[in-house]
């Protein structure tokens, strides 16, 4: 097997069709070519028919036939390195011994900016979109009514919210941060500087929790309480601090009588945001005891649908991949809100928090505008699934 | 620098799989015990030596560095050919 530059006899697949086959739960066979450190902090997840194994490409290069013996022969075999090339490469070996084999268009990186733009609710007053990075478990969320456009916890990828914004006919005019990410770069100052609309955070937040550096960034704090019109609807700020001091819900109350609570890193669908990641975690651990028992119960009802900003696995969302639930299934099925005391509470968060990422510091410093990143450096900072949640 | 080497392979600009593929081949022809210097811009190759040194038989990878020329990052890997 020789290889030729810049071949490409060998079919790609692309992020998009891959996800849309996770969703059918498809069987779908990954040969993941990358090195075992990459593969092991950010294999690609689906449902249970999506099989994925690790054989790094220097392992095909050493050992062609032993290493191709351990691909099954008898499906087809999608080819993922971190790049394209390697992909590609392992892609053709395969081909060679007669497999059924395509690679991944852009590599791995391609799969973790990949967006996937659905609605929510679509009703006669407007809509609300969900913009899903599945790789990334990331969600983010518009609000769009009568040609006015709210963005909740946009990301760093500005295009996708202008062309949906575009596609809409709709105004961007508020960019509402539920909190400084630390786990992605947010796209709310870009967006604020491209479409002019105004960026919220809290104050809170507008500080590094452990530089201990104001933010230099333009931004807008709010209120507990505060309220913006967008379009027919009311968007009501409640301030939830725990996952950080300044971690606010959105609640949007439509004209029909609904409501959803766009709730960022506070509570999820199935766990709630760590209270650790500011490097406070015994401070705030209370905090966040108070925000999910006395603070959430008072902005929400039985129907109010819960819309977070990350899920861990992709059973938290429906066979259409939109990741919500009403908060009375919330209350039933997620254990954040099983009865305990402030100190039981405690004691649990504190001896099972995940690992501690070291990029989200930096990622907070470029959320708040201490250091810059370009598309490499963010692509790094940003790989693999978020660690934001904790069950139980 | 320190480490001593005995051929120098230039694969900056070269995209995984490349740098590895091109090494492999420069291994081949060293004899045993020599060292070859590569110099690579791609910075998936860091990692990609490391598990690649483990894999193969007759490379042992004796030093990595990063250097800085003309505001790019380089990584210089030191494989030694040990059979």
């Amino acid at each position: 097997m020789t290889l030729i530059e810049g071949q490409t006899s060998i079919a790609e697949f692309t992020a998009n069709e891959l996800y849309a086959r996770i969703l059918n739960n498809e069987a779908i066979f990954i040969l993941d070519v990358r090195n075992e450190d990459e593969f092991k902090r950010s294999p690609i997840e689906g449902h249970e028919h999506l099989t994925s194994v690790n054989i790094p490409y220097f392992e095909f290069l050493e050992d062609e036939d032993g290493s191709v013996a351990r691909v099954p022969a008898d499906r087809e075999i999608m080819v993922v390195c971190a790049k394209e090339g390697s992909s590609q490469y392992v892609a053709e070996l395969l081909a060679g011994h007669g497999y059924s084999a395509r690679y991944l268009q852009g590599g791995f990186t391609s799969w973790g900016n990949f967006y996937d733009v659905r609605d929510v609710v679509n009703a006669a007053w407007g809509r609300i979109v969900q913009i899903a990075r599945p790789a990334r478990g990331d969600l983010s969320f518009a609000v769009i009514s009568d040609g006015k456009m709210a963005l909740i916890d946009p990301m760093r990828h500005t295009e996708i919210y202008l062309n949906l914004a575009a596609e809409a006919g709709a105004t961007m005019t508020h960019l509402l941060d539920t909190h400084v990410h630390a786990d992605h770069i947010s796209g709310g100052p870009a967006l604020a500087t491209i479409t002019g609309a105004t960026y919220y955070v809290h104050a809170y937040d507008a500080i590094h929790p452990i530089d201990m550096l104001p933010a230099t960034i333009a931004y807008t704090s709010l209120e507990d309480g505060q309220q913006f019109q967008v379009g027919q609807t009311t968007i009501t700020v409640a301030w939830f601090p725990g996952h950080t001091l300044g971690q606010v819900n959105y609640r949007v109350d439509t004209p029909d009588g609904r409501s959803a609570l766009f709730t960022g890193d506070g509570i999820f669908l199935r766990s709630f945001g760590r209270p650790d990641l500011g490097g406070k975690g015994e401070a705030w651990t209370p905090i966040l005891y108070r925000s999910l028992t006395e603070r959430l119960p008072k902005i929400v009802n039985d129907d109010t649908l819960i819309l977070p900003a990350h899920f861990s696995t992709l059973d938290e969302g429906n066979a259409e991949g939109i990741f919500a639930a009403p908060y009375s299934e919330v209350r039933a099925h997620n254990d954040a809100l099983k009865p305990r005391s402030e100190a039981e509470f405690t004691a649990y968060v504190l001896s099972h928090l995940p690992v501690f990422p070291p990029e989200y510091v930096e990622i907070k410093r470029v959320n708040i505008g201490l250091v810059e990143a370009c598309d490499g450096k963010a692509n790094e900072l940003e790989l693999g699934k978020n660690i934001c949640a904790l069950a139980g | 620098m320190a480490n001593s080497f005995d051929q120098t392979l230039d694969v900056k600009g070269a995209k995984c799989p490349m740098p590895l593929v091109k090494s492999r081949k420069a291994i081949a022809d060293l004899t045993v015990g020599q060292v070859l210097k590569v110099v690579a811009t791609d910075r998936g190759s860091v990692a990609d030596f490391q598990g690649w040194a483990k894999t193969a038989k007759n490379v042992e990878l004796v030093a990595q560095e990063t250097e800085q020329e003309g505001g790019q990052d380089l990584y210089v890997h030191y494989l030694k050919r040990t059979s």
